[in-house]
This record gives C-alpha cells, sequence and structure tokens, in this order.
C-alpha cells in the first residue's frame, strides 16, 4: 500500500475510534469513577473518594443473597441451555446443509424480536388471564387462578426463550465443521458412542459451546425486563437492584452495583473459557 | 454382540435429540405464536380457542397517542442510529480490513465489544454521562443505539472486505485512482450490500433495543419497546399490548425479508 493509501487508512479511523472512546470507553471509565465518589443530594455524586459504596454491599446480607440468587440462576439457565441446547445442535449439524441453513435461520428470527415482545409472551400464557390458566378453568380443572408468573421457573423459561438460539446456532455451527473421520477413527479404535463422545466430538466442539455459554450468561446478567416481567418483585437479582439504585437517583451506589455486575460478569467468563478451554482445539479460539 | 448397545445407545441419543428438539423450539417461538394469535382476538381476553378474528386491538393500538407516539419515535430513532452505525461500522471495517498486528486486534475487540457487553451497565454508563455534559434525551438515544447497533454493521462490511480480492483495488490505483477514487469506484459498489445489511441489522436492533433505551428514554422520547415494557408493568397485560407487540414482529419480518434481497441471510447465520 502506497504512504498516501496507508494515511488515509489511518485517517478514516479516526471518527470510529472517537466514537467508541467518546460513547463507550469514557462513559464507562466515568461510572467507575463515580463508583469512588461519596453521594451528593444534589450532583451526581460528590467531592470525596470513598471506597464506602463497594464496602456497604459486601456488608449488606440483602446484596450477599441476591448475588447468590443472581449466580444460581444464571448458572441454571446456563446448564438448561447446554442441556437443551446441545442435542438440538446436535441434531441440526447433522442434516443436509441447505435444511440446516433454513433451521439455523429459524432459530435467529426470534433473536430479533424485542426481548420484552417475548416475555409478554410468557405473560400471555402464564398470566391470571394466560391461555393456561383461562383453558384450565374453562375444562373445570381448577377454580382460581393458579400463580405461575412471578416465579422463578417463569424466569428461568423466559430467559431460555432469549439465549437458547445463541448457544443452539454457536454449538450447531461447530459441530457442522467437525470431520466426521474423527468419529470414524474412535469407533474403529473400539471407542462406543458414549466414550467417543466424551472424549472426542465434545472437546472439539468447545469453542462453539464456549462461544454458546459466554453469551448466554453475559446476557442473562443484563436481561433485566425479562426478569421483571416474568419474577416480579419477589425474585429481583442484581440487575433488578442496579436499576432500583438508579430511581432512588443513588448514583454512586448504582455504578458500584454495576461494577459488581461485571466483576461477576468477567470471572464467570474466565471460569467458562478455564473448564472448556476452546484454544485447544487448533483455530478454535475466537 | 458389540453392535446391541451401541445400537441401544443411538435409539436412546435419537429420542434424548427429538425431546429436546421439542422442548427448545416450543420454548423459543410458543411466545411469539401466543403473542401473534392474541393481537387478533376479538374479545376483551383471550379466551381458547379464539371465537373469531377482529382487527380491533390494532385500531385500539393506533387511537392511544402514547402508542402511535412510540411507534413513531422507534422508527425514527432506528433509521438514524442505524444509519449512524452504518457509517462507523463501515469506516472501522475500511481501516481494519487488512490490517495484522496487536494494535489492528485491538481496535477491533474495541468495535466488537459492544455485541457481548452488558448492555444494561453501557445505559447506565450513558445515562450518567449525558447527563454530566447536557446532552438532550433524543440525539443520546439515537447515539447510544448507533453504539450497539455498529458492531453488527463492522462485522458485516468486514467480513465482505475479507472476501474482496485486493487486486482489484490495486488495479485501480495502478490505473492512477488515488484512495479516495478507488474507494467511491471500485471498493464501494463491491461491499454496498454487506454495508445495506449491516444498516438492516442495526435498524431490528435499535427497534427492539432495552437495555439503553430504559434509561434513556423520558415523557416524549419513548421508544415502543420501553411503552410496551412500561404498559405491561403499570397498566397490566391488556390486548392492545399484543397488537403492539406483533407490529414490532410485522416490522421485523419486513427487514428480514430486506436483508434476504439484498445478501441472501444465510450469510449471515454462518458469520454468527
Amino acid at each position: 500500500m502506497s504512504a498516501r493509501g496507508r494515511l488515509f487508512g489511518w485517517g478514516i479511523l479516526l471518527v470510529p475510534l472517537a466514537v467508541s472512546v467518546a460513547l463507550f470507553v469514557g462513559p464507562l471509565a466515568q461510572l467507575f469513577m463515580i463508583s469512588l465518589r461519596e453521594p451528593s443530594s444534589t450532583e451526581l455524586y460528590g467531592t470525596g473518594w470513598t471506597l464506602a459504596n463497594y464496602t456497604q454491599l459486601a456488608e449488606d446480607d440483602f446484596i450477599a443473597r441476591i448475588v447468590w440468587r443472581t449466580m444460581w440462576t444464571s448458572f441454571l439457565v446456563l446448564g438448561c441451555a447446554l442441556a437443551i441446547g446441545y442435542p438440538v445442535a446436535w441434531r441440526i449439524a447433522r442434516m443436509p446443509p441447505r435444511k440446516r441453513s433454513l433451521v439455523l435461520l429459524a432459530l435467529l428470527f426470534p433473536l430479533m424480536v424485542s426481548n420484552v415482545v417475548r416475555a409478554y409472551g410468557w405473560v400471555a400464557i402464564l398470566g391470571r388471564r394466560g391461555v393456561v390458566n383461562t383453558t384450565l378453568q374453562q375444562a373445570g380443572v381448577i377454580d382460581f387462578p393458579m400463580a405461575l408468573l412471578f416465579t422463578p421457573e417463569a424466569v428461568v423459561m423466559g430467559l431460555l426463550t432469549i439465549l437458547l438460539p445463541y448457544m443452539v446456532i454457536s454449538i450447531a455451527n461447530a459441530l457442522a465443521t467437525l470431520d466426521p473421520r474423527y468419529e470414524e477413527a474412535a469407533a474403529s479404535l473400539g471407542a462406543g458412542p458414549i466414550r467417543s463422545f466424551i472424549h472426542v466430538v465434545f472437546p472439539l466442539s468447545a469453542p462453539g459451546v464456549a462461544s454458546g455459554a459466554l453469551l448466554v450468561f453475559l446476557l442473562t446478567l443484563s436481561a433485566y425486563v425479562t426478569i421483571t416481567l416474568l419474577g416480579g418483585p419477589r425474585s429481583k437479582l442484581l440487575v433488578s437492584l442496579v436499576y432500583d439504585s438508579v430511581v432512588a437517583f443513588q448514583w454512586p451506589q448504582a455504578a458500584a452495583l454495576a461494577f459488581v455486575l461485571l466483576a461477576l460478569a468477567l470471572a464467570t467468563c474466565g471460569l467458562i473459557l478455564a473448564v472448556l478451554r476452546p484454544g485447544r482445539v487448533q483455530g478454535g479460539a475466537r | 454382540m458389540s453392535a446391541i448397545p451401541g445400537e441401544r445407545a443411538e435409539r436412546v441419543g435419537r429420542a434424548i435429540t427429538a425431546t429436546a428438539t421439542v422442548v427448545a423450539f416450543f420454548l423459543v417461538f410458543a411466545p411469539i405464536l401466543i403473542v401473534l394469535v392474541t393481537a387478533f382476538s376479538p374479545t376483551e381476553y383471550f379466551v381458547f380457542p379464539p371465537p373469531g378474528l377482529s382487527l380491533r386491538w390494532f385500531e385500539e393500538f393506533f387511537r392511544l397517542d402514547n402508542m402511535r407516539a412510540a411507534f413513531v419515535l422507534s422508527l425514527q430513532v432506528a433509521l438514524v442510529s442505524a444509519s449512524v452505525a452504518a457509517l462507523l461500522g463501515t469506516l472501522a471495517a475500511l481501516a481494519l480490513a487488512r490490517r495484522g498486528g496487536w494494535v489492528a486486534g485491538l481496535l477491533q475487540g474495541l468495535f466488537l465489544a459492544p455485541l457481548v457487553f452488558p448492555t444494561i451497565i453501557l445505559g447506565l454508563a450513558l445515562l450518567l454521562f449525558y447527563r454530566s455534559v447536557g446532552m438532550p434525551a433524543l440525539p443520546g438515544l439515537m447515539l447510544a443505539h448507533a453504539v450497539i447497533g455498529a458492531p453488527y454493521c463492522f462485522r458485516s462490511v468486514y467480513g465482505g472486505l475479507q472476501s474482496l480480492d485486493p487486486a482489484l483495488e490495486e488495479a485501480g490505483a495502478s490505473l492512477g485512482a488515488g484512495p479516495l477514487r478507488s474507494f467511491f469506484l471500485v471498493t464501494l459498489p463491491l461491499v454496498w450490500p454487506t454495508m445495506l445489511a449491516g444498516w438492516l441489522f442495526a435498524f431490528i436492533v435499535s427497534f427492539g433495543e432495552l437495555n439503553t433505551a430504559i434509561f434513556l428514554t423520558g415523557p416524549g422520547t419513548t421508544t415502543l419497546p420501553i411503552e410496551i415494557f412500561s404498559y405491561l408493568q403499570f397498566q397490566g397485560s391488556q390486548l392492545v399490548i399484543a397488537a403492539a407487540s406483533a407490529l414490532q414482529v410485522a416490522m421485523i419480518v419486513v427487514m428480514v425479508a430486506a436483508i434476504e434481497r439484498v445478501v441472501g441471510i444465510g450469510r449471515i447465520v454462518r458469520s454468527r
């Protein structure tokens, strides 16, 4: 490339880079700074520096319970997504290429529909006047509507609705590129289907599982609307507390909660990568 | 002898994948299907099986000022933010597509980061940043959506440029075209479908976006998803929400059909 061409190349980088710094890196840095400031009743934050926003959270039993519940829910959703998503991806990966693209496309479509619409779908199914309750009442099976909504189960189902497609698409793409000769080799060496799955197929699909798991986990942590509409006030997770602090104008506290959430996300992503080790698979580390 | 346990394992395996597929497709599609069915319900509350079809909830939707305004605002925000996102993503992709090394890698990570970064934290960060610099609500919301949509455009155009033969641009340069001329005469005509696909994707993302909008919308600047959310929270689940949701889905169908016409949507499935 000519010198002029190189200059031009870096020149056009300036605009997106400036926007990225001004509207992504900068505001996050400011948020971190605010999390270390004293609260103020008139301004966004006070003048003094303090760690109290974090230490208060660490000492609060309520917060500890919510953090515990958040992690528990996230791992439950992750486990369900993996347990349901892997067999589906397996099936899709074995389809002929044309049919496979069509099915993956069908799974991509719901991802584009707003989360609030899909959460509302569950409200319409599980709510007091939802399909399940009205149908059962008409049939005379129950006299009063059952409380199906505002339960942890409803939250898990609603989150799976949003997240399963990510898991299935990631794993199916990894499995589809897998050379079937690996399995044949394992079989010819005497490995049964289960052994061959555990020692050959699953490790080779680790990059797809890892990218699916990371997406599922990160999106679970910030799925505020789904959690609120399906979990109600009694199934709050960490992200609900961030929102509540904002509504109460507790800016430094909201900022500290956001960074606790981010730290949990990063730590868990590290854990997922350490367990699945996608880098083992050549060309698989993404 | 050894074939029998293998066969049994295969049968069990098939049963597991079949069950999982039914469960997965139910979980993924049931909420959307029920929304589409209830939206055409003629009754005050949804009864199963529906006694008929009607458009009364769609009429109700357009009669409600809040809903209509939110729909129009969502369209405006999506149009502007997708255009800004397409511009940013394309510029970044052009600058980085043929560059190696750790600086380019780092920048690529930076431009893709909003894809996986918890958007609710970004929303909070932008809310506080906008307050401290006095950013007006509507441009702030549009810029936030542009930041979230830009990675989709970046990825789409970046992929298009990777599959572009550099010899074409070199030919342009060797014939005396400067970088700007060879961009407009050679590169742009070849990558514009990926730009358009990125734009449509950014539009879709903006049109359904919740996590930053929940902090950045306010009176007079409420997007449709947020209007649906607050209606559900404060007025309960009335069927006008089903109509609003069905319109959201219809809009996505139109956009997906557009993507299919422009680039063929199969490419997007594989690039994810």
